[in-house]
């Protein structure tokens, strides 16, 4: 390999046939004079632009468009050179670090020599041991091309935001799973909105049997095992819940507000006491109606109840899940918007209240397709209020351009995967993490369960991993039509 | 002499490579095989008209480039390679001989060349020496070598074809003395094959116009005859020479037809060739074949550096261009020169 160009921070490297290079590799370019070597990553290949190959290629055809035959005679044995020459190509590579006396530095503003720089392959492992990546937590999240095990800290999802994304069925599920149970075993509580039913076999294996995290996974189904009753809400949450859940007006929430308060006070904080009070509130009809229509909702939901037996209390499981590390699955598979809408108020109403008295020192919380529950003030609330409150989210979508863009920039992890549409990829090159260059290249040639690590988690070298496999039931399949039908 | 590959080329070649030398590079410079020859000729303004004969004949054809690869502090390395393509049943088909590398001196130059005539045509090694060309000359006058041995070797393998070659028939020049072209045509008339010789360029010109821009206004495929003079010695024509349009378009070759080869045959002989061959611009598609297939690339050239820096250890130094540094912007730059 030769060093040929630099234009800004992309090195252009010049790669000749059995230097087998592709895009993700790690390239160490060595100027041992200068006692300095750059470490690049090849974000592109092409044919080097070599004069006269088309006229080269062009001449083989004749009229017809078929191969002209013929024999070579070439006594000097020219044409493996020629075919060398040919299939040179060039390497673009981004500039991501300089090793100086074994310490990395980010800085790129020297030039290594043309004529005297070594340029070999850097092999991952070694670029992990020169960055430290591997930490006291480890998470085993794949292996690498080279067949090396790629090893995060749990620590570098700490307090982060992530993001997990990729086009449908490239594993990005999978992925969000072996983190869960990988924090989880380190003792984290982890919150998941489980949009299509996906987590809540965490702690089975493939076969069906029960697998070491089994007692630590909670599955919480709104409306069957997991109802409320009045009198274990909070108000400022069951308003959050009708203000942004179910849009109640400001006045009619003030009257709710005395409501409330009456109810307490008579210590009858039931649904059905609730419904007679609004019946009865001296107030404004419209005020009465607007109430009543939430209060139908609530019912409707099968959320609320009366029945104190039924109640689960989250805060119970999230207490449990504290002391030995667990996950709390919220299965919305077959829950309606508006309910959806409601149990993600509650739950992250009463994470808020738990974490501000310090109940829970943390939450962990994976949300799919957040979008689909999350309303439009959470967004900002969860990179700037919520993470100081200890909540750290990861959202998985496979729609990246329903997660704000300034989610994006504040990301401090993104694990990438395939993408082939221009605008998703325009979307997710919009982090700050990485280049737009290196989205756009690597993760539209990712084959699936192959996904690009960027961010904190790989100390900012972007890395491209095979996602380890689980011994996890698969579940939330998308159902099929001709699933199992013999065809001829 | 024998249809193989003279072994010694391909050794001349290595031993010309093996003297350590220093290699700069040159602007590429293809460098064909035209054939300028000052007559006076007169060419009968009446065309002879043609009818393609679909009569199935083997069409072959023969060429060779040359081409300067890089200078060096005792001389030039060259590159040398030929083409031979036939078309039978429809199909082309081709051999491609070289490329072969020759790093020529000044001292070796005599050698080089002799050798190699020598070993092509069985030469005495004195007689040629007399011949032996300039420097600037000698890639030139290799090519013609391997051009004349694979036009030998055509004619001795094909039978009742049409044998196309590059250039005229002309001989009595040091590159073409005649005996070996009378040599060529006697083989492959013997075998029943008819050369045909296409030029894509000619200084043959009737009152100072060439003889290729005075068309008629007539219907193409047509010949025009050209009579010219007999030629000053040592010059000899071994063809009769026409101008042909083959083609709508208005483009017209000088081709020379064996001499030998009774009248009427030449006609139906291109007659044939229009049968058999693809025509494009008045140009038949199986000397364009070993045209194109002989030239080489700029890759190539590429390689071929690549090849001797490798195998004899040589080095690439960029020759300063003169015009550009003592005229600047003003020079034109030694490729122009």
């Amino acid at each position: 390999m030769k060093l040929y160009k630099k234009e800004e921070n992309v090195l252009q490297i010049l790669s000749f046939p059995g230097e087998t290079v592709e895009k993700g590799d790690y390239l160490l370019v060595d100027d041992s004079e200068a006692g300095k070597a750059l470490i690049v990553q090849v974000i592109d290949v092409q044919f080097a632009s070599i004069p006269g190959v088309l006229e080269e290629l062009l001449r083989s055809l004749p009229d017809g468009g078929e191969f002209i035959q013929g024999e070579d005679i070439d006594p000097l044995e020219i044409s493996p050179h020629i075919t060398f020459i040919q299939d040179a190509s060039l390497l673009f590579c981004k500039i991501r670090a300089t090793v100086e006396n074994e310490n990395l530095s980010p800085s790129n503003s020297w030039l290594p020599s043309r004529s005297q720089s070594t340029i070999k392959r850097l092999p991952l492992p070694t670029l992990l041991k020169l960055a430290d990546v591997k930490g006291k937590l480890p998470i085993v999240l794949g292996y690498t091309k080279d067949s090396s095990l790629l090893t995060i800290d749990a620590s570098s999802l700490d307090g982060r935001l992530n993001i997990i994304t990729g086009k449908k069925e490239t594993g990005k599920s999978h992925l969000s799973k072996l983190l869960m149970v990988n924090l989880v075993g380190y003792g984290a509580t982890v919150v998941i909105f489980d949009l299509n039913g996906e987590y809540h076999s965490l702690g089975m294996t493939n076969d069906g049997k029960r697998n070491a995290i089994y007692d630590k996974i909670h599955v919480l189904t709104p409306s069957q095992n997991f109802k409320l009753a009045l009198n274990q809400l909070n108000l400022h949450v069951l308003l959050g819940i009708l203000i942004h859940a179910l849009h109640l007006p400001g006045t009619s929430a003030r009257e709710f507000r005395r409501i409330w308060q009456s109810l307490k006070d008579r210590d009858s904080l039931t649904l059905h006491e609730l419904g007679e009070t609004i019946r009865n509130w001296n107030c404004n009809q419209q005020v009465r109606d607007a109430l009543f229509s939430r209060y139908h909702s609530l019912v409707n939901s099968g959320f609320v109840t009366d029945n104190i037996a039924e109640a689960t209390m989250l805060e119970d499981c999230l207490l449990k899940a504290k002391e030995q590390g667990g996950a709390i699955i919220i299965n919305l598979r077959n829950t309606g918007s508006i309910d959806r809408q409601i149990v993600v108020e509650y739950v992250l109403g009463k994470l808020v209240e738990s974490l501000t008295s310090w109940k829970l020192k943390a939450v962990f919380l994976f949300a799919e397709e957040a979008h689909l529950y999350l309303r439009e003030t959470y967004w900002d609330d969860i990179v700037t209020r919520m993470r100081h409150f200890g909540i750290f989210t990861t959202f998985i979508t496979n729609q990246p351009d329903t997660i704000r863009d300034n989610i994006y920039r504040q990301a401090d992890n993104i694990f990438l995967f395939n993408f082939t549409n221009e605008h998703d990829l325009d979307v997710v090159s919009r982090a700050a993490r990485v280049d737009a260059e290196t989205v756009r290249s690597i993760a539209r040639d990712l084959p699936p369960h192959y996904c690009l690590a960027l961010g904190k988690a790989v100390r900012d070298f972007p890395i491209v991993t095979k996602v380890k496999a689980m011994d996890i039931k698969t579940m939330g399949e998308t159902r099929l039509f001709f699933t199992n039908t013999t065809t001829g | 002499m024998d249809t193989v590959l003279p072994q010694q080329f391909t050794e001349l070649c290595l031993h010309s490579l093996k003297h350590r030398i220093q290699l700069n590079q040159h602007n590429i410079q293809q460098v064909d095989s035209p054939q300028e020859f000052a007559q006076t000729p007169r060419l009968n303004p009446k065309p002879i008209l043609l009818k393609p004969l679909h009569v199935e004949n083997i069409v072959a054809a023969v060429d060779t480039s040359t081409i300067k690869i890089g200078d060096t502090n005792a001389g030039i390395l060259i590159a040398v390679r030929g083409a031979s393509v036939w078309k039978q049943n429809g199909n082309y088909r081709y051999t491609r001989i070289g490329p072969f590398i020759f790093h020529v001196t000044e001292e070796n130059k005599s050698e080089v060349y002799s050798t190699l005539e020598n070993a092509y045509f069985g030469t005495q090694k004195g007689s040629s020496r007399q011949n032996a060309p300039n420097l600037l000359q000698t890639p030139t006058r290799i090519a013609t070598l391997l051009e004349r041995w694979l036009q030998k070797m055509l004619s001795k393998t094909v039978n009742n074809g049409l044998i196309l070659f590059d250039g005229s028939l002309t001989s009595g020049s040091p590159d073409t003395p005649t005996r070996r072209m009378e040599e060529i045509l006697a083989v492959a008339r013997k075998r029943a094959n008819i050369v045909l010789a296409f030029s894509k360029m000619t200084s043959l010109r009737v009152n100072g116009h060439l003889i290729t821009d005075l068309l008629p206004d007539h219907q193409p495929p047509y010949l025009l005859e050209a009579d010219v003079a007999r030629p000053r010695p040592p010059v000899v024509l071994l063809g009769n020479i026409y101008v042909a349009r083959l083609t709508r378009e208005k483009f017209a070759f000088r081709v020379d037809i064996d001499k030998e080869i009774p009248p009427q045959m030449k006609i139906e002989a291109v007659e044939k060739l229009l049968g058999n061959d693809i025509f494009s611009q008045s140009y038949p598609e199986t000397l364009r074949f070993a045209h194109i297939l002989c030239t080489f690339t700029a890759n190539e050239v590429l390689a071929m550096q690549h090849f001797v820096m490798r195998k004899f250890g040589l080095h690439v130094f960029n020759r300063p261009d003169m015009h550009r540094i003592l005229f600047g912007p003003y020079g034109r730059g030694e490729a122009y020169s």
